[in-house]
C-alpha cells in the first residue's frame, strides 16, 4: 500500500517496512496455525487439487464408516445363523436317538428339546443389530417373523400351525382309511380306490404287484374319464398259494411312498401281515379286502399322521399366502388361501423375487458394493423352520395303540428332512456368501487406508506448512525488519539540523 | 550619490533574504504536508545607478510536469488494482476456510457422507435425520454465499455512492479554484498555494477515475476523463449524479435502458444543460469507480451465477426424469409403407420450464439437428434465445403451454412445419412428433421429455429434495428472468421432506416401499457423486461452444480454483501497481519535496547574506557618521 498524509521519503520507507511487518505476519500466522492459508487464493493453483483431495478423503472415512458397520452386522448375522444351524443340528439328533416315551403332554423328549430349538431359531431369526433387523429383507424396521408362539398357537382369530395340522390330519382321514375306499366289485376281486378325483389328501395309489400267476392286477386307472383312480387284484377261478404275496404301493402327502404287502397263507394262527386262504377264491379274496382293510386304517394311523403333519407344516412355512384346507366341502378335495385374518402369515419381512441377498447392499467403494441381506423366508431358514416346527407342535395319543408307528415315522422323516441334500440351499451356504462379503470389506479397506494415507499426505503438502521453513523465513524477515528499523532510524538522524549551531 | 545607493541596495537585500527565508520556513513547515510543493523565490537583478539591487518577482514551485501526470494515470490504476483485489479478497472470505467446514466442498462432502450412512442404514431415524440436516447445511451455505456475494455488490453500489460524491466535491473545488486563480494572475506565494490546492484535488480524483489534464492560459485547466468526457471546464464543473436503487439481490441488473435497470448509473451533466450516461458510454475506464462498476456488474455477478448454477445442477439433478419416447406407429400391426413415423410423448408430467429434446435428420443435406422445446406460460418471454439451454447444438423454440395442446401444437407446427416435422395431439396430452411420410424429406431419430417430479412418492427414485425457496425449481422462464438467477439465495430443503424425513426412503406408497430399500438414496447419492452434467459458461467455467461438463463437485473444484486464482492475480496486479505508484511517488517526491538538509543549507547561506547585507548597512552608516562628523 501507499502511504498518503505523510512526505515522499517516509512514505517510500514506511510502505517498504509495512510490507515486511505484513510478510511477518501472515508467516507467524502460518506457523501458529500449522496451514498455509485460509482462503482458496493462498492455495493457488493448487486449490481445486485440494478440493478434489478433501471430498476424497471424506468419501473413504465415509466407506471406512460403512465398513465397519457391515462388519459389525454379518458378524451379528453370523452368530444367528451358526445359532440356527446348531439349533436344527441338536433337533435332528434328538430325532435319530429319542425314545418313544410320552410326557403328559403327549411329546416325547425330542419334541420338547425342539420346542425349545424352535423358540430359539425364531429369536434368532428376529435379530436385532443397531436397531435394524437383519432377516426381513429390505423391511429392516420390520421384524422378520411372527413370535414362536402366535406361529405354533395362533392368535385371536387367526389360525396357527396346531390347527392346521389338526385339520390336515382329518382332510387326509387319519383316523379312516386316509381317504381311501375298498370295495369288491366281482366276488373274486378286491378294489381299493381314491375317494375323490384330484384331491391332494389322503393315500394316493402308486401301484399294485402280485407273485400269484393266476391273480390279475390292474390299475391305477380311472375306470372313467374324471373318475377318481382305483387299483384291483382279482383272484380269478383260482386260489393263491400258500406265500403268494400282493403289494399295494401309496405315495404319501409328502411325498414319501410306503407299501402294504400282504400274504397269503394257510398257516394257523395266521402270521401278522398276511391273510388266510380260503375254501375258493371268493372267500380268499374276502380274507384279503379284510386284511387289506385293517392294513390300510394302520398305515393311515401310523406314516399317514407324521406325514400329514409335516405336509401341513410345508404348507404353512413354504407358501405365501399359508395354504389349509377348504373345508367348504365334506370331505373336503381342495387347498385354499389362508387370509390374513383367519390364518398366521409367519413372516413379516419383505418378500420380492429377487435374491435375498441383494435386499441390503453397501457401497464400500467407489465401484464396489457388497450384498448382506436375508430373509427368513429363503429355502434354508424354510426347511430347518417348517421341520423343527412340526416336530415340536404334534403331539401323540398315549392310548393310541399306533403311538408308536407314528412316533417312529414322524422322527424318520424329521431326520431326513434336517440332513444336508445336494442342490438345495443351506444354512452353511449363506454362512458362505457373508464370509465373501467380509472378506472383500477387509480387502477394500486395506487398499483404501494406504490410499487415504497417500492424500491426506498430499493434502498436507499443498495446504500445511514445513514449520522450519517457516522458521527460518521469519527469521531473515526479522532481521531484515531489524535492520530497515535500524536504517531508517539512522537516515532519520541524518539532518543537517543536528549540525547547526544553536542560535 | 553612491552611498545612498548602497544603502538602499543593502535594503533590497535585506527585503529579499527575508522573502527567501520565510519561503524556507514555509518549506520545512511544510516539509510532511501532502500535496506541498517545494518553492524557491524567483529574484532578478534591477540596475540601481552604477550597481544592481536585487527585487523578489514571485514565487516558483518546483515541479515536473511529467512525473506528475504520469504519477495521476498509476494513481487511478492503483486505486483500481486496489479496490478490485480488497473486494476479490473478502469474496474468498465469502468461500471460508477451504480447511474448514464452512465452505461449500465442505457442506456437499457432508451430504455426500450422511447419504453413505443412510444407504448403509435406511431404517435408521438418526441416518435419516442427519441427511436432512446435511442438506440443509448445504442449502445454508449456499444461501449464506449468495448473501455474502450481493452484500459485496451492495458495497460496490454504496461505493460507487460515495466515490461519486467525492467526484462531485473534487470537480468543484477544481472549479472554484481556477475561477479563483483568474483574480490572481501573478506567481506569487498564493497563487502557488492555490496551485498546491488544486493538484491536490486533482490527484483525489485520479484515484476516483482516470483523468488528463490540459493546462490552459492563466494557470486554468481543463479536465476531462481519458476517453474524452469533458469534467471541468475552466470555471464551470460538470455535476456526477448517481441513482442508488437500495437493496442489491441477484437478480438486480445494470441496463442500459433505464426503465429496465435495477442497479444506479452514473450520468453526468453540465451547468449550459446536457448529459451523459457514463456508465453505458464505457466513460470510466480505471479509477475505483472503474472498479466498483466492474464488480458490481461483471465479476459478481459471475460469482453468483456460479452458485447459482451449482445449486440449479443440484436441485435438477434429483428431481429431473427423462423419459424417451414411445415409439408411432406400433410395430404390429405392420404399418402401410410411407406411413410417417415418429414418436408419442407424454407431457402430462411437464411443468414450466421443462424440456422436449427432438433428433432429425434433414435428409436432403443429411444433417441431424437438435431441438429443444421449452415450456413457458409467459408468451411474453417469446421467442427464447439459442443460449436459454446449455447445449451449444440445439435450436431453442419456447412454447406457451397456457392455450392447451391444441395451441401447443399449432405453434410448434408453425414453428417446425418447414423443416417437415408434424405434430399432433392424438389424445389428452400425448404429443405425437412424425416426419414426412411417403415425401422423405426428414427422419425424427428421437424424442424425449424431460419432467420435474413434484410429488415425494411418484413411484420413482426422483423427488425434489430442494426446492426454490418452497416453489418447485424447475428452470422456468419468466417475464422475471430465468428461475436459475438467484437461486443459490433462496434454495431450500423441501418442507415436505423435513416434515417427515422417511420420504427418503419410501417413494411410493401403494405399496409401501419398505424402510429397508435404497432405490432413492442410491439414486440420490449416485446423481450427486458420478452424475455428470452441463454447466453453463455463463459461470465463466467453460465455453459456449463447448460446455463444462463434469460432477457437481468437479463444477465446485472448477470455480473455486477460478475464484481463488482471480483474487491471488488481482492481489498480484494491486502490488505490483502499487510498487509502481511508489517509486514514482519517490521520485515525484525527489523532485518537487521537501529536504530538510536543502533548507537547512539555504537557511545558513541565507543568514549570512543576511549579516552580509546589514553588514553593508552598518558600514555605510558608520561612513555617513563619519561624514557628518568632517561637515
Amino acid at each position: 500500500m501507499s502511504i498518503d498524509g505523510v512526505s515522499g521519503r517516509t512514505s517510500y520507507l514506511g510502505s517498504s517496512l509495512i510490507n515486511i511487518k505484513n510478510q511477518l505476519d501472515t508467516l507467524t500466522e502460518q506457523l501458529s496455525s500449522g496451514k498455509k492459508t485460509t482462503t482458496y487464493a493462498g492455495l493457488g493453483i493448487d486449490a481445486g487439487t485440494a478440493t478434489g483431495l478433501r471430498a476424497q478423503i471424506s468419501t473413504l472415512a465415509s466407506y471406512a464408516d460403512t465398513g465397519t458397520l457391515i462388519n459389525t452386522r454379518i458378524n451379528v448375522a453370523n452368530l444367528s445363523l451358526q445359532g440356527m444351524s446348531d439349533s436344527a443340528s441338536t433337533v435332528k439328533a434328538a430325532a435319530a436317538g429319542t425314545t418313544l416315551t410320552l410326557d403328559n403332554t403327549g411329546k416325547t423328549a425330542g419334541q420338547t428339546t425342539a420346542m425349545a430349538s424352535f423358540t430359539q431359531m425364531v429369536a434368532l431369526l428376529n435379530t436385532n443389530a443397531g436397531g435394524r433387523y437383519l432377516f426381513s429383507g429390505r423391511a429392516t424396521d420390520t421384524p422378520a417373523t411372527e413370535p414362536a408362539d402366535v406361529m405354533l398357537n395362533g392368535s385371536g382369530t387367526r389360525a396357527g400351525l396346531t390347527q392346521l395340522i389338526d385339520e390336515r390330519a382329518q382332510a387326509d382321514g387319519t383316523t379312516g382309511l386316509g381317504r381311501t375306499v375298498i370295495s369288491s366289485p366281482t366276488p373274486t376281486s378286491v378294489t381299493i380306490g381314491e375317494d375323490a378325483a384330484g384331491s391332494p389328501f389322503g393315500l394316493k395309489l402308486s401301484a399294485v404287484t402280485t407273485t400269484d400267476a393266476n391273480a390279475t392286477v390292474t390299475g391305477p386307472a380311472s375306470p372313467a374319464p374324471g373318475d377318481p383312480l382305483e387299483m384291483s387284484v382279482d383272484l380269478g377261478a383260482t386260489n393263491p398259494s400258500d406265500g403268494d404275496k400282493f403289494t399295494f404301493t401309496f405315495t404319501l402327502p409328502d411325498g414319501t411312498s410306503e407299501k402294504i404287502e400282504l400274504t397269503a397263507s394257510s398257516s394257523t394262527p395266521l402270521p401278522a401281515g398276511s391273510f388266510a386262504i380260503g375254501a375258493d377264491s371268493t372267500e380268499t379274496a374276502a380274507n384279503l379286502n379284510s386284511a387289506l382293510n385293517t392294513a390300510v386304517g394302520t398305515l393311515a394311523n401310523t406314516a399317514l399322521v407324521a406325514a400329514s403333519a409335516i405336509t401341513a407344516s410345508d404348507n404353512f412355512f413354504s407358501s405365501s399366502p399359508p395354504q389349509r384346507v377348504d373345508t367348504s366341502t365334506n370331505p373336503p378335495v381342495a387347498l385354499r388361501d389362508g387370509t390374513q385374518t383367519d390364518t398366521v402369515f409367519w413372516y413379516t419381512g419383505e418378500s420380492g423375487s429377487d435374491p435375498a441377498r441383494g435386499t441390503a447392499v453397501a457401497g464400500i467403494d467407489q465401484s464396489i458394493s457388497v450384498q448382506y441381506g436375508a430373509r427368513a423366508n429363503e429355502d434354508a431358514f424354510v426347511t430347518a423352520l417348517k421341520n423343527i416346527a412340526v416336530y415340536a407342535a404334534v403331539t401323540t395319543n398315549a392310548s393310541n395303540p399306533n403311538a408308536n408307528g407314528q412316533l417312529t415315522a414322524l422322527d424318520s422323516r424329521i431326520v431326513d428332512n434336517l440332513a444336508v441334500h445336494t442342490g438345495k440351499q443351506s444354512i452353511q451356504d449363506i454362512q458362505a456368501d457373508f464370509a465373501g462379503a467380509q472378506t472383500a470389506i477387509a480387502t477394500t479397506k486395506d487398499r483404501q487406508t494406504q490410499t487415504g494415507s497417500i492424500a491426506q499426505s498430499m493434502l498436507d503438502s499443498i495446504q500445511g506448512i514445513n514449520d522450519n521453513e517457516v522458521a527460518t523465513k521469519i527469521m531473515a524477515l526479522q532481521t531484515s525488519l531489524q535492520a530497515s528499523y535500524q536504517t531508517t532510524a539512522s537516515l532519520y538522524q541524518l539532518s543537517l539540523l543536528k549540525y547547526l549551531p544553536a542560535p | 550619490m553612491g552611498l545612498s545607493q548602497a544603502l538602499s541596495t543593502a535594503m533590497a537585500g535585506l527585503r529579499a533574504n527575508q522573502a527567501a527565508l520565510a519561503l524556507v520556513s514555509s518549506n520545512v513547515a511544510n516539509a510532511e504536508t501532502p500535496g506541498y510543493v517545494r518553492k524557491t523565490t524567483n529574484q532578478v537583478e534591477t540596475a540601481v545607478g552604477t550597481g544592481a539591487g536585487v527585487n523578489v518577482a514571485g514565487v516558483n514551485r518546483v515541479l515536473d510536469d511529467y512525473i506528475q501526470s504520469q504519477l495521476r494515470t498509476e494513481t487511478s490504476g492503483a486505486a483500481y488494482a486496489t479496490t478490485r483485489a480488497n473486494f476479490l479478497s473478502n469474496l474468498q472470505s465469502v468461500y471460508g476456510d477451504p480447511d474448514s467446514s464452512a465452505t461449500l466442498e465442505a457442506a456437499f462432502n457432508a451430504l455426500t457422507t450422511a447419504l453413505q450412512a443412510l444407504q448403509t442404514s435406511p431404517e435408521s431415524q438418526s441416518a435419516r435425520t442427519g441427511v436432512i440436516n446435511a442438506a440443509q447445511a448445504m442449502a445454508q451455505q449456499l444461501n449464506s454465499t449468495s448473501q455474502g456475494i450481493q452484500t459485496l455488490r451492495n458495497s460496490a453500489e454504496t461505493g460507487l455512492t460515495s466515490a461519486v460524491n467525492s467526484a462531485n466535491n473534487a470537480l468543484t473545488q477544481i472549479a472554484k479554484i481556477n475561477k479563483q486563480l483568474l483574480n490572481f494572475p501573478a506567481q506569487d506565494a498564493s497563487t502557488a498555494a492555490l496551485l498546491d490546492q488544486r493538484d491536490q484535488y486533482i490527484t483525489q480524483l485520479s484515484q476516483l477515475m482516470d483523468v488528463r489534464v490540459v493546462a490552459g492560459d492563466g494557470n486554468q485547466v481543463s479536465v476531462y476523463t481519458t476517453s474524452g468526457v469533458q469534467l471541468v471546464s475552466g470555471s464551470d464543473a460538470a455535476t456526477l449524479s448517481f441513482n442508488t436503487q437500495g437493496n442489491v439481490t441477484p437478480s438486480s441488473q445494470w441496463s442500459a435502458d433505464p426503465s429496465k435497470s435495477t442497479l444506479g448509473t452514473i450520468s453526468i451533466s453540465y451547468p449550459n444543460g446536457g448529459s451523459i450516461d457514463l456508465v453505458s458510454s464505457g466513460a470510466i475506464r480505471s479509477g475505483s469507480i472503474a472498479a466498483y462498476l466492474e464488480l458490481r456488474d461483471n465479476t459478481l455477478v459471475q460469482a453468483q451465477a456460479q452458485v447459482d448454477q451449482l445449486a440449479a445442477a443440484m436441485a435438477s439433478a434429483l428431481s429431473d426424469t427423462t423419459t424417451g419416447g414411445v415409439a408411432y406407429p406400433p410395430a404390429t400391426p405392420a404399418p402401410a409403407p410411407g406411413t410417417p413415423s415418429g414418436f408419442d410423448l407424454d407431457l402430462s408430467d411437464m411443468q414450466t420450464g421443462n424440456v422436449i429434446h427432438l433428433t432429425y435428420t434433414d435428409t436432403t443435406t443429411g444433417e441431424q439437428k437438435n431441438i429443444s422445446i421449452i415450456r413457458v406460460d409467459d408468451p411474453s418471454v417469446l421467442p427464447l434465445k439459442d443460449d436459454a439451454t446449455v447445449d451449444p447444438n440445439d435450436k431453442v423454440i419456447g412454447i406457451d403451454f397456457s392455450g392447451g395442446m391444441a395451441s401447443v401444437v399449432s405453434q410448434l407446427n408453425a414453428a417446425l412445419g418447414g423443416a417437415n416435422i408434424q405434430f399432433s395431439n392424438p389424445s389428452g396430452s400425448t404429443l405425437r412428433i412424425v416426419d414426412d411420410g411417403a415425401s422423405g424429406l426428414s427422419d425424427v431419430n428421437a424424442a424425449s421429455v424431460t419432467t420435474t417430479a413434484s410429488s415425494l412418492t411418484g413411484g420413482g427414485a426422483q423427488l425434489p429434495l430442494f426446492t426454490d425457496g418452497g416453489n418447485l425449481y424447475t428452470g422456468a422462464i419468466t417475464s422475471a428472468g430465468s428461475q436459475q438467477v438467484g437461486l443459490a439465495g433462496r434454495i431450500t430443503v423441501n418442507s415436505a421432506l423435513l416434515a417427515d424425513p422417511s420420504r427418503l426412503i419410501v417413494y411410493n406408497t401403494n405399496p409401501t416401499t419398505p424402510s429397508g430399500d435404497t432405490t432413492r438414496v442410491d439414486f440420490i447419492l449416485s446423481q450427486l457423486t458420478t452424475g455428470t452434467y452441463s454447466y453453463s459458461a455463463k459461470t465463466g467455467v467453460g465455453s459456449n461452444a463447448t460446455p463444462y461438463k463434469g460432477t457437481l463437485l468437479g463444477f465446485t473444484q472448477q470455480f473455486t480454483s477460478l475464484q481463488g486464482n482471480a483474487a491471488a492475480a488481482a492481489q498480484q496486479l494491486a502490488d505490483g501497481q502499487n510498487v509502481v505508484l511508489n517509486t514514482l511517488q519517490k521520485k515525484m517526491d525527489d523532485a518537487s519535496g521537501v529536504d530538510i538538509d536543502t533548507e537547512m543549507a539555504n537557511l545558513l547561506a541565507l543568514q549570512n547574506a543576511y549579516s552580509a547585507n546589514a553588514r553593508v548597512m552598518s558600514t555605510v552608516n558608520s561612513m555617513f557618521q563619519s561624514l557628518m562628523q568632517v561637515l
